[in-house]
């Protein structure tokens, strides 16, 4: 296996911050020389000082790709923490679908949600279950589910709505996944019904997103711990431009906003904390 | 004893007791069972980490019948399939089916042991994995009630000091009058 000098550990670092605003911590040498190595030897590489040369030169970028799907984490798993699942089928849902409700009943309701850092795609589905669950005739609705990741397996897997048992086993109750599943060989995959309301591309959080328009409710977890405090403000600050005025941000369970982006007050309800924007 | 609980399923009485003894000096805890039926009875009264089964069995239940029974009362056992040369293909398609690993006969003890061992470290990883997660989500639980009544918390205060500049900023009142209204506020917070 092929060390990491110090100075190289920091050229790196610095690299990966660059292309996907993740900040490794510089002690954990291990960890750059397990989730690099193999694709530093791949390529032929006698240093990692040759491995990011030669990953800048990249114009296809296909190094750079390989890099972030190696570093990030992509741990989640369906309905994560609960809480914020109850809290957008008892509070947010109904509450958006008053407001958004036409006069002229011919007009359809639209309503968009987007997963900021939407990894496999578990988060995004578990959001596509609830609106089945809560809307009697979902046809009525003009709804646009958006899954968006920095790395491209992810997107992918997530696209492509396929789970191990493993994958399966966490979060997911039976009831739903015999309602929205199909055992596909040994592994399980996303009914049409579900797959057909969702949409997943690949975003970096740290360049502009004004394209994606506005939303009514955002969920944005367990991607900003990745980041440092400067790049967490401006991604929060973002974000709010992103956010309907009268829309709802949901955080990470173990993150918090307070020092980060005064743009937003928390509410709660019940077991979960969900954001407004403040006027 | 070891840590594998493995019940042997073949119908020669020879090659049952053989495995019987030498999974024994192994310190396995081991059952056997004479065929299929037998198995499925044993199976549905208690867990066993791994199942080593005979390919071919008479009595309608063989070892891929095993193997799908096994695997349906219990998603993480490892089920080992005995196998003749000729159906080495039929034992490769059991792996599809989720078998773990196969044998070939004349039984080469070295490798069943070897086999059994890495089993055993495969679930001693899964077990710790397990552990490790249970450790961790119990951590995040109780780590995401204080962040949120923190959080809680600090918007109050900040509620309150924003009250607190905006009266004490107030040029239409007195300033006895500010700083009067000003600690009221600070004493409700
Ligand atoms: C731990 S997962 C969170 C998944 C899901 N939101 C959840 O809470 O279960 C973090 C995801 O953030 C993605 N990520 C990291 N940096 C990113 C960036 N700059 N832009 C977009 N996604 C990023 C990673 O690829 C990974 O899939």
């Amino acid at each position: 296996m092929i060390k990491i000098t110090p100075s190289e550990l920091n050229m790196i670092a610095q690299y990966i911050h660059e292309i996907s605003g993740i900040y490794l911590d510089q002690s954990k040498s291990y960890l750059f020389e397990t989730r690099l190595g193999s694709i530093a030897e791949g390529l032929g590489c006698k240093s990692y000082l040759e491995f990011h040369a030669k990953a800048k030169k990249d114009l296809t970028k296909n190094i750079e790709r390989q890099i972030i799907d190696a570093i990030s984490t992509n741990e989640t798993l369906f309905f994560r923490d609960k809480g914020p699942f109850e809290l957008l089928q008892h509070k947010l849902l109904p509450e958006l679908i008053d407001a958004r409700t036409p006069s002229t009943p011919t007009l359809k309701t639209t309503l968009k949600i987007w997963s900021a850092a939407s990894s496999t795609g578990q988060e995004l589905y578990s959001i596509a279950i609830i609106l089945k669950e809560l809307l009697k005739d979902a046809s009525r609705y003009n709804l646009k589910l958006l899954g968006t990741d920095i790395s491209d397996n992810a997107v992918s897997q997530a696209s492509y709505g396929k789970y191990n048992k493993f994958e399966i086993e966490r979060g997911l109750d039976q009831r739903y996944l015999q309602r929205y599943f199909t055992l596909f060989g040994d592994s399980w995959k996303i009914k049409d019904e579900i797959r057909a309301m969702v949409n997943f591309r690949k975003l970096n959080l740290m360049l502009p997103f004004t394209a994606l328009g506005k939303f009514d409710i955002i969920f944005c977890r367990n991607v900003a711990i990745y980041f440092t405090l400067e790049d967490r403000k401006k991604l929060f600050n973002k974000i709010a431009d992103s956010l309907a005025d009268d829309g709802f941000l949901v955080i990470g369970s173990t993150e918090s906003l307070s020092g980060v982006c005064p743009r937003f007050v928390p509410k709660r309800h019940l077991r979960a904390i969900f954001y407004q924007k403040t006027n | 004893m070891k840590n594998l609980s493995i019940l042997v399923v073949d119908d020669d009485p020879v090659v049952r007791r053989l495995l019987q003894q030498r999974l024994q000096r192994e310190n396995y805890q081991v059952q056997v069972a004479k065929d299929g039926h037998e198995a499925s009875e044993l199976l549905g009264s208690r867990y066993f980490d791994v199942v080593l089964t005979d390919l071919m069995m008479p009595g309608g239940i063989g070892g891929l019948e095993v193997l799908e029974i096994a695997k349906s009362l219990y998603s993480t056992i490892e089920v080992v399939l005995i196998t003749a040369h000729s159906s080495v293909d039929t034992a490769v398609q059991a792996m599809k089916k989720g078998a773990t690993d196969y044998l070939e006969k004349p039984i080469n003890f070295d490798e069943l042991f070897l086999k059994l061992d890495k089993i055993s470290n495969l679930k001693t990883i899964l077990r710790s994995a397990q552990d490790l997660q249970q450790a961790m989500d119990t951590t995040e639980n109780v780590a995401s009630q204080t962040i949120q009544d923190l959080e809680m918390q600090t918007a109050r205060l900040q509620a309150c000091l924003d009250s607190v500049e905006t009266v004490l900023l107030d040029d239409s009142l007195d300033e006895d009058i500010r700083i009067a209204k000003a600690l009221s506020l600070l004493a409700e917070k």
